[in-house]
C-alpha cells in the first residue's frame, strides 16, 4: 500500500520560496510555507524594479499571491520560524514557532488600529528611514494583507486604543507564542540572504549621512518609498544631482566578504538609469573592479554606457570622508589613466553584497556560510541560500528545487 | 440549471458609513434571479461566513455576491464549493474608499457595480473543465548533452517515463571532448575530471529513461498530454509524450569571422579547438608562451553583443592545466572584465595563485605573425602602457551561439520553433517567471534559452524538467498554467460563425490554433493559457469562455444605468487588467486616493482580449469614455500575454474606424500603461480623462 | 610600448623576500588610495604589484616610487586580496641594494644568513691585520686605553679609508640607479641641482613628515627619528672624536659635551631601536613581514650602540674584558659603517637619492 505522501516544508517565503511553494503545489502536491517575518516576498518585494527589464517585483508576486490564495495545496504560516528538524527523507518531523503578532487573521486590514495607535517604530520595510504605527500594514501590497503590532514598541493593554477601536475583536495583545509540530516529507531551505553590514568597513564611512547601501538605495529611489516620487538624501532631504556608486563594497574583499556577490553591479546600473530617468540631467559615476554583468545584460550596460552622465570608472574606492554640508568625497584610482580621482559626490550609494541569512538548524556550510550541496537527503537548499544569484537564477533554482523536492517519497 | 442568487452586502470597512445600504438592498432586489439580499456588518468573520454558508444550502443558492472588500482580499474565507460561482463586488477598495462618502455620486457607483455583478453571474457559467482523454505522462528530452541527459535524470527520479533523444550517434554532446571540468562546488580550487562517463552510467541505471540516439524529429503534433512525436532513426517510430523539454544547446561563435584576432593564422586556435586539442593529445608539448585573448568575438557589437558567460571559466580552467602539463609555460589572460561571478570568484582566485598566469585587462590593437612567432599588441593594459607581447600560441575564448528549436519541427500555424528573443535565445522574457513559454508544456533549457555554464545548465534542466512535470499534471486536471493556473475554463467556439478570418490563428501568443486549408481555426485547449487575446480577437463572437464571454461582458456594460443629463453625470467604462492595474487601483483606494466617481471599472484577462463589441456597445449604451488599462507594451513588455497591450494598439485603428462610423470623436477611447505600482498615478489618469470627455461633451447616443 | 618578458626568477626572489604573494592582486586600486604618501598622477602600489606580478624587474628597480614608500602599512592593511604590497616594496628595496651593490659578493654575503659567519671574519682578519701590522695585536698592560689597543691614527685612517672606499662603490650604485630612473621614465626630464633639490626635500627629511600621516602605526615616526637623530648625533660626535684624537687629548672626560651628547644619542637610539625591535615581534600584522635584512640591521646598530656604551663603561671602570668588547665594538661599527651600502642601512641612500629624483621631476608626496 502507498503511504500517504506528507507535504513539503519550504522555510523562507521570499521569491524562491514563494515560487517552490506554487511550483510543487501546480504540480499536485502539498506544500506547507514558512515565512519568518509577517509578510511574504523577502528581500524582493522591497526592490522597486528589476533588471534590465526595469519592471516592479509586485507584478510577478501579485499574480504568486494569487496562485498561492486560489491553490488549497498551499499551506502558509508567517512570523513562523523552524526550530528543529529530526528524522530523514520521506519523515521529517518539524518543530515551528510562531511569533505573536497580536492581530488575529480575521483582521479586515481596515487601518482603524493604526488610526488610533499613539506609538510610532521605525518601518523596517523602508529600512527605518521612514516611520510607521506600532499597529502597522507592513506595505500596500503586504501578503497576507492584515495589520501587524510591533510586539517592541506596542505599550499593550497599558494603551488598549487599538483594542478599542477595532471593530472586528480583532486585537489579542496577550497572544503567545505557539509551537506547531508537523511531519513532512522533504524541507527546502529557502532562508536567502541579507546585504552584507556596511558599518563594518570602516573605510567606506557608512556612519557618514549620505552614505547609504544599495538595497537601502532601493527604497530611496522607489515611488513608494522614502522620498515618494523624489530622490532624497537623508541629510537635508535635498535632491542629490551627484551620486556615486561604490561597487564591490565588501564583496571580493578578504577582510569583509572573499567572494563576488554576482548581482550588485547589474543592481548599481539599474539604479543608474532609474536615477537618470527620474533627474535626466543627474551625474553618476559608478566605481568598479569588474563590471560583472553576465549574459544578455550586457545590453543593460550598453545602456547605461551610452548616457552621458553616467560614467564608469574603473578603479575602486578606497576611502570616504564627508564634507561639512554632508557631501563626499570618494577617492578612487582610475586604474586606465594611472590617477587617483577625488569625486565629490551629494550622495553615495555602497554595492554591499549577499550573505546568507542561515538557519538555526544544523546544516552543511561552506566556508562562507552558504549551504552546500552536501546535505542530509531530503533537505534542499535553494537560491541565494547557496550561492548569491540574482532573482531570475533564484527563480529557475526554486522551480529545480521543486522537482527536487517532489523526488522525496 | 436554474439560477439562484444570494447578494451579501458587507458594511464593515466604511462601507457602511458611505453608502446607503438600504437603497442598495431595493436595488439589488429587483434585479433578475436574486433569491435573498442580505446585509452583515462583517461578512468576513465567522457569522458572515456562516450566514452565506447555511444560506447557500437553505436557498438552494448557485450564485453569490459578496459586496464588500476588494476580490484580492479575505480569498482564504469567502473559499466556497467549486460548483457555486463567486462574484465580489468591490465596494470598499473601490467605491468607499476613494468616493465621497454619502454623496449621490458615490452611491449611484455602488449601485451600478451591484448591477454589473449581478448581471455578470447571470451571463456565465461555472467552467467545465476541458479533461483530454489518453493523457500521456511521458516526457520528451530533445537533445542529449548535459542538459538533456540531467533533464531526462531528474525526471526519471521523480517517476515518469523520459525519451531522450540525440541527433549524434552518443549522448554527452560537448562534455564528450572536455578536458577537465571547472570545479562547481567548495572549494573551486581543484580541476575535475568531465563528469559525462558519471552521467552516462546514472541514465543508463534508469528503466523508464528511452534513449533514442542518431535521431531527429520528423513532425510533433498535439497538445500538452498528447504530443504525436514522430522520430526519424532510419525509420519513422511514433511516440506519444505528455511535454517536452529542449535542449539543443550551443555552437562556438564561428573563428572565422575574427581575422583581426589572429584566427587564421598558425598557432591561432579557438577555446574550443583547443580543448579538443588537449584532450586528443594529454602527452604533446605545450609551447611556452600562450595568451588568451577573452571575449574574442563577444560583447562586441560586430559579433556576439552579449556576454557568453563561461568564457573567462573556461580560460581559467585551461590556463590551469596548461600549467599542470607544461610547467614550463606562461599564460597571458588579456581581459575586458574578468567575470567569474558569485563563489566563482574563489576558482579565479586559485588560477592567479600561479606565478605564470599574467591577467591584464586590455584590447588587442595588433595580431602579427613572423617567423611561427606571434605578436599581440594589447593597448589600455594596467601596465601603464601599451604592451607587445611574443607568444607561441593564441587561444581565443569565443563565445556561444544558440542552437534554435526548429528541430522540434512543430506542426503549429505559428512555426516549427519555439518564438525567440533578442539574439536568438529561446528565453522567457520575464525575471519572475524564467520558465514562462509560449508553446505551452515545451520547455527550453540550457544554453539555448540564456548563455550559460555546466552548473547552470544543470540547474536550469531541473527547473525546466519540473514545468514538463507539471503541465502534464494540470493537463490531467483540466487546469491552466501559469500565468492563470488552476483555470479550469477554455475557449469555445461556434464555429458556424466563423468567417475564417484568421485572426484569432494569428494573434494566440501561445499559438493555441492551428488551421484547416480554409483558415479555419482547430483549436487545442491544452495549449490554452486562457488569456482571451483570441476572445478580443475575433469580429464575429465565436470563442468564448464559460466564465468570460463576449455576451457575459457586453451584458454587464449594458447593466450600467447612463444618467440622461450628460452635463452633471458622465460615465466612463475602464477596462482593466487584472494582474496590474485592477490592483493599482486597489491600492490607490486603500491609500484613501480619491477620483472621479463616474469611473465603472471591468477588470479583463487582458486588455488583448477587449473585444470591438463591447467598446461599440459601450459607446450606444451612453458611455461618455472609454479607458483601457493594460500593463506596459514595447521591447521590455510588462504584458503577461506577451503582445496583449501592444494588440491594443494594433486594433487601435480598427476601432477608430467604428467611432468614426458612429461619428464620435477619437478621443473616446484612451489606452493607457500602468505598472503595479502606479497606484499613485490612478487618481491623475481617471481624473484627466473624465475632464477631457466633459471638455468634448456628452456621447450622443446617450438619449437614444 | 613595451615589450613584456616575465622575469620568472626575479619575481619568485621577490614573492620569496616578502613572503607575500603576489598573484592574487586584482589591480582595485585601494592600496593607492589608502597609500597617504601616494601622489595623484600615477600614484604607488598598485602599478607596482601588477609590475611586480609579470616579474618586470627593470621596472620596479629603477623605479623612485619604491622607495618614497615609508612602508606604513596601510595598503597591506585594506588590501581586499591579502596581498602585503607594502612587504613587497620593502622586499623590492632589499633587492636594489644587492642590484646596485658593487662589489656584488659583498652584497651577497650580507643578504643571506648562511654567509654570515663569513661577513663576521672579514672585519675580524681585517682588523687583526691592521692591528698586527700597528704592532698592537695583544691586550696592553695598565688601565683601560683604547688607543694602546687600536692606535687613534691606525683607527681612523684605516676605518675612514675603508669607509670612503664603501661608500664611494655605494655612490657608483646609486648613479646607476639614478640612470635607471631616467630611462624608466623617459618624458620626465629632472630639473636643478642634486643640492638644489636635496635642499628642497629638506623639510621632508629633518621633520620626518613623511611619516606622520602613517594610521596603521603611529609609534614609527617616534622609534625612526630617535634612530634617525640618535645615529646622526653619534657620527657628529665621532667626527668630533676623530678631530679631538688628533687636537686634544683623547678620551674626552666623562663631562665633556660632546660626551654627554654622545651617551644621550646612544640613549636616544636604544629606546628607538627597542621600539622598532618589539614592533617587529610583537606586531607582525601592522609592521609586516621581516626579513633577514631587515633583522641584521636593526640588530647590529642596536648591538653598535650597547656595545659602544658598555666599552665606555669598560673603560671608566677598568674592566679585564674591555679590549675584547672593545673589538666586538669595532666589528659592530664595521658592520653599520662598512657594510653601509650592503645592507638594509643603505635605505639611508637610496631614499634620499628617490626624494631628490623625485623632486626633480616634480614629483611631490602629498
Amino acid at each position: 500500500m502507498d503511504k500517504i505522501q506528507k507535504p513539503v516544508l519550504i522555510i523562507g517565503g521570499g521569491m524562491s520560496g514563494v515560487t517552490t511553494a506554487v511550483e510543487i503545489a501546480e504540480v499536485g502536491k502539498e506544500v506547507i510555507l514558512i515565512e519568518k517575518i509577517p509578510y511574504l516576498g523577502g528581500n524582493v518585494i522591497k526592490f522597486n524594479n528589476y533588471f534590465p527589464k526595469l519592471c516592479p517585483p509586485t507584478c510577478g508576486l501579485e499574480i504568486n499571491f494569487k496562485r498561492i490564495k486560489q491553490n488549497s495545496r498551499i499551506k502558509y504560516y508567517t512570523s513562523t520560524e523552524v526550530i528543529e528538524v529530526s528524522g530523514e527523507k520521506g519523515d521529517f518531523k518539524v518543530k515551528l514557532k510562531t511569533t505573536p503578532q497580536f492581530i488575529k487573521n480575521n483582521c479586515t486590514a481596515c487601518g482603524k488600529c493604526a488610526e488610533v495607535c499613539p506609538v510610532e517604530r521605525p518601518n523596517d520595510f523602508n529600512y527605518g528611514f521612514t516611520k510607521t504605527k506600532a499597529a502597522y500594514l507592513p506595505h500596500e501590497m503586504a501578503f497576507p494583507y492584515k495589520f501587524f503590532i510591533d510586539d517592541e514598541f506596542c505599550k499593550k493593554e497599558s494603551c488598549n486604543k487599538c483594542v478599542e477601536a477595532c471593530e472586528y475583536n480583532a486585537i489579542d495583545l496577550s497572544a503567545k507564542e505557539e509551537i506547531t509540530e508537523l511531519e513532512v516529507s522533504s524541507v527546502v531551505v529557502a532562508t536567502g540572504w541579507k546585504n552584507y553590514d556596511a558599518s563594518k568597513i570602516d573605510n567606506l564611512n557608512y556612519a557618514a549621512n549620505n552614505v547609504i547601501t544599495n538595497v537601502e538605495f532601493e527604497r530611496y529611489i522607489a515611488s513608494n518609498g522614502v522620498g515618494g516620487d523624489k530622490l532624497l538624501r537623508p541629510s537635508d532631504n535635498t535632491e542629490p544631482k551627484k551620486i556615486a556608486f561604490v561597487q564591490c563594497a565588501g564583496s571580493r574583499d578578504e577582510n569583509h566578504l572573499p567572494y563576488c556577490s554576482a548581482v550588485c553591479c547589474t543592481a548599481s546600473l539599474k539604479h543608474a538609469i532609474n536615477i537618470q530617468e527620474l533627474y535626466p540631467k543627474a551625474e553618476i559615476k559608478i566605481f568598479y573592479i569588474d563590471m560583472r554583468v553576465a549574459g544578455r545584460n550586457e545590453d543593460f550596460l550598453n545602456k547605461a554606457k551610452a548616457n552621458k552622465n553616467i560614467e564608469l570608472v574603473k578603479g575602486k574606492v578606497g576611502k570616504i570622508t564627508e564634507t561639512e554640508n554632508n557631501n563626499l568625497i570618494l577617492e578612487a584610482e582610475d586604474i586606465l589613466s594611472g590617477k587617483k580621482i577625488k569625486y565629490e559626490a551629494e550622495m553615495a550609494v555602497l554595492a554591499t553584497g549577499i550573505v546568507p541569512s542561515g538557519l538555526n538548524i544544523n546544516l552543511n556550510t561552506d566556508k562562507d556560510h552558504f549551504f552546500t550541496d552536501l546535505q542530509p537527503e531530503g533537505i534542499i537548499p535553494v537560491a541565494c541560500s547557496r550561492k548569491p544569484m540574482d532573482v531570475s537564477t533564484s527563480v529557475k533554482d526554486a522551480t529545480a528545487a521543486a522537482l527536487k523536492a517532489i523526488q522525496i517519497n | 440549471m436554474n439560477k439562484k442568487i444570494g447578494v451579501y452586502i458587507c458594511s464593515g470597512c466604511e462601507i457602511g458609513k458611505a453608502l446607503d445600504i438600504e437603497k442598495l438592498n431595493n436595488v439589488v432586489s429587483s434585479e433578475q434571479n436574486v433569491t435573498i439580499c442580505k446585509n452583515h456588518s462583517s461578512l468576513c468573520s465567522v457569522e458572515g461566513f456562516n450566514l452565506i454558508n447555511d444560506d447557500i444550502a437553505k436557498e438552494n443558492l448557485d450564485r453569490i455576491v459578496i459586496a464588500a472588500c476588494s476580490p484580492r482580499a479575505k480569498t482564504e474565507v469567502f473559499d466556497f464549493p467549486e460548483n457555486i460561482l463567486l462574484e465580489r463586488t468591490n465596494l470598499r477598495e473601490q467605491v468607499a474608499w476613494c468616493f465621497e462618502p454619502n454623496d449621490e455620486n458615490t452611491q449611484m457607483a455602488a449601485e451600478d457595480y451591484l448591477r454589473m455583478s449581478i448581471t455578470k453571474l447571470n451571463n456565465i457559467e461555472v467552467p467545465q473543465p476541458f479533461i483530454a482523454e489518453n493523457i500521456s505522462s511521458d516526457i520528451l528530452v530533445v537533445g542529449g548533452g548535459i542538459t538533456g541527459i540531467t533533464s531526462a535524470i531528474e525526471g526519471a527520479k521523480a517517476g515518469y517515463t523520459v525519451h531522450i533523444i540525440e541527433k549524434e550517434e552518443k549522448l554527452g554532446g560537448w562534455l564528450n571532448k572536455l578536458h577537465k571540468q571547472i570545479p562547481y562546488s567548495a572549494p573551486y580550487s581543484k580541476l575535475i575530471d568531465s563528469e559525462i562517463e558519471d552521467r552516462l552510467k546514472e541514465l543508463e541505471q534508469f528503466e523508464n529513461i528511452k534513449i533514442h540516439t542518431s535521431t531527429t524529429i520528423n513532425k510533433i503534433d498535439g497538445q500538452p498530454g498528447q504530443f504525436e512525436v514522430y522520430l526519424q532513426n532510419g525509420t519513422e517510430e511514433k511516440i506519444t509524450v505528455g511535454s517536452i523539454v529542449t535542449s539543443t544547446g550551443w555552437n562556438p561563435y564561428d573563428a572565422n569571422n575574427l581575422p583581426h584576432l589572429g584566427y587564421g593564422k598558425p598557432n591561432v586556435l579557438t577555446n574550443v579547438e583547443f580543448e579538443e586539442f588537449v584532450k586528443n593529445n594529454p602527452d604533446k608539448d605545450l609551447p611556452k608562451n600562450i595568451l588568451f585573448i577573452q571575449c574574442a568575438g563577444s560583447r562586441d557589437k560586430d559579433h556576439l553583443p552579449y556576454c557568453s558567460g563561461f568564457c573567462c571559466g573556461t580560460s581559467l580552467k585551461q590556463a590551469t592545466y596548461i600549467r599542470e602539463l607544461s610547467p614550463k609555460s606562461n599564460v597571458f589572460i588579456v581581459y575586458k572584465d574578468i567575470r567569474t561571478l558569485g563563489l566563482y570568484e574563489e576558482f579565479y582566485k586559485e588560477v592567479q595563485k600561479d606565478d605564470q598566469i599574467f591577467f591584464t585587462k586590455g584590447e588587442i590593437e595588433e595580431i602579427s605573425e613572423e617567423n611561427n612567432n606571434l605578436k599581440a599588441i594589447v593597448k589600455d593594459t594596467l601596465l601603464g602602457e601599451k604592451i607587445s607581447l611574443s607568444v607561441d600560441m593564441i587561444v581565443l575564448a569565443t563565445g556561444m551561439v544558440p542552437n534554435g528549436t526548429e528541430d522540434l519541427n512543430l506542426n503549429y500555424r505559428l512555426g516549427k520553433g519555439l518564438p525567440e528573443l533578442k539574439y536568438n535565445f529561446s528565453d522567457s522574457h520575464f525575471i519572475c517567471f524564467p520558465y514562462e513559454t509560449r508553446r505551452t508544456g515545451i520547455y527550453a533549457a540550457g544554453s539555448l534559452r540564456a548563455p550559460m555554464d555546466i552548473a547552470a545548465s544543470k540547474e536550469d534542466a531541473t527547473g525546466a524538467m519540473l514545468k514538463a512535470i507539471q503541465t502534464i499534471e494540470a493537463t490531467k486536471r483540466g487546469e491552466a498554467v501559469h500565468p492563470r493556473s488552476g483555470d479550469k475554463s477554455y475557449p469555445e467556439l461556434y464555429l458556424d460563425r466563423c468567417t475564417d478570418c484568421k485572426r484569432c490563428t494569428e494573434e494566440c501568443p501561445f499559438g493555441s490554433y492551428d488551421e484547416n486549408e480554409k483558415g479555419t481555426p482547430l483549436p487545442n485547449p491544452n495549449r490554452c493559457r486562457r488569456c482571451g487575446i483570441c476572445v478580443g480577437s475575433c469580429p464575429e463572437r465565436v470563442i468564448s469562455f464559460a466564465d468570460y464571454s463576449i455576451n457575459s461582458v457586453s451584458a454587464i456594460i449594458k447593466s450600467v444605468e447612463i444618467p440622461d443629463e450628460f452635463e452633471e453625470k458622465p460615465r466612463i467604462l475602464a477596462f482593466v487588467c487584472e494582474n496590474d492595474a485592477y490592483p493599482a487601483i486597489d491600492m490607490a483606494g486603500q491609500k484613501g486616493l480619491k477620483y472621479s466617481p463616474y469611473v465603472r471599472i471591468i477588470p479583463v484577462r487582458c486588455i488583448g482580449s477587449i473585444n470591438k463589441v463591447w467598446i461599440s456597445d459601450a459607446l450606444s449604451q451612453g458611455f461618455d469614455g472609454i479607458l483601457q488599462i493594460g500593463c506596459k507594451p514595447g521591447d521590455d513588455y510588462q504584458c503577461h500575454f506577451i503582445h496583449g497591450s501592444e494588440l491594443t494598439e494594433t486594433r487601435g485603428e480598427n476601432i477608430q474606424e467604428t467611432l468614426e462610423t458612429m461619428m464620435l470623436e477619437p478621443e473616446r477611447i484612451r489606452t493607457e500603461f500602468v505598472e503595479i505600482t502606479d497606484y499613485d498615478k490612478i487618481p491623475q489618469i481617471i481624473n484627466d480623462y473624465v475632464e477631457e470627455i466633459e471638455l468634448i461633451g456628452p456621447n450622443p447616443f446617450k438619449d437614444m | 610600448m613595451i615589450e613584456v618578458k616575465p622575469d620568472i626568477e626575479f619575481k619568485k626572489q621577490l614573492k620569496q623576500v616578502s613572503k607575500s604573494s603576489l598573484n592574487e592582486c586584482m589591480q582595485c586600486g585601494t592600496c593607492s588610495v589608502v597609500c597617504s604618501l601616494a601622489p595623484d598622477d600615477r600614484p604607488f602600489p598598485r602599478k607596482e604589484m601588477i609590475w611586480a606580478g609579470w616579474g618586470m624587474k627593470d621596472k620596479l628597480i629603477g623605479n623612485a616610487d619604491i622607495w618614497l614608500c615609508h612602508q606604513c602599512g596601510d595598503c597591506t592593511t585594506y588590501c581586499p586580496r591579502g596581498v602585503n604590497p607594502s612587504d613587497v616594496f620593502s622586499a623590492v628595496r632589499e633587492i636594489s641594494y644587492q642590484h646596485y651593490a658593487k662589489p656584488k659578493f659583498l652584497s651577497k654575503i650580507l643578504n643571506n644568513p648562511k654567509w654570515l659567519p663569513v661577513a663576521l671574519l672579514i672585519p675580524i682578519i681585517i682588523i687583526s691585520a691592521i692591528l698586527y701590522t700597528a704592532g698592537t695585536l695583544q691586550i696592553p698592560e695598565g688601565p683601560v686605553n683604547y688607543s694602546k689597543f687600536f692606535p687613534h691614527a691606525w683607527l681612523n685612517s684605516s676605518f675612514s679609508s675603508l669607509w670612503f672606499l664603501t661608500i664611494g662603490l655605494g655612490i657608483v650604485g646609486l648613479r646607476n640607479f639614478w640612470n635607471d630612473m631616467k630611462k624608466q621614465n623617459p618624458d620626465l626630464k629632472p630639473t636643478g641641482s642634486f643640492i638644489k633639490n636635496l635642499l628642497s626635500i629638506r623639510k621632508e627629511i629633518i621633520l620626518h613628515s613623511n611619516f606622520s600621516s602613517c594610521s596603521a602605526q603611529k609609534t614609527r615616526k617616534i622609534a625612526h627619528l630617535l634612530v634617525f637623530y640618535g645615529f646622526i648625533m653619534l657620527l657628529f660626535v665621532t667626527a668630533f672624536a676623530i678631530y679631538a684624537a688628533v687636537t686634544h687629548n683623547y678620551p674626552l672626560g666623562f663631562l665633556n659635551p660632546f660626551k654627554i651628547l654622545g651617551n644621550v644619542a646612544a640613549m636616544m637610539l636604544i629606546v628607538g631601536l627597542g621600539i622598532m625591535i618589539a614592533n617587529r615581534i610583537l606586531n607582525k600584522k601592522d609592521f609586516g613581514n621581516s626579513t633577514y635584512s631587515d633583522w641584521l640591521f636593526l640588530i647590529s646598530l642596536f648591538l653598535l650602540t650597547i656595545s659602544g656604551v658598555i666599552v665606555e663603561a669598560a673603560r671608566f671602570l677598568n674592566w679585564g674584558l674591555a679590549y675584547h668588547l672593545y673589538f666586538f665594538h669595532l666589528i659592530c661599527v664595521w658592520f653599520i659603517i662598512i657594510y653601509l651600502p650592503y645592507t638594509k642601512f643603505g635605505h639611508l641612500m637610496f631614499r634620499v637619492v628617490a626624494m631628490v629624483y623625485a623632486a626633480s621631476v616634480g614629483r611631490r608626496l602629498k
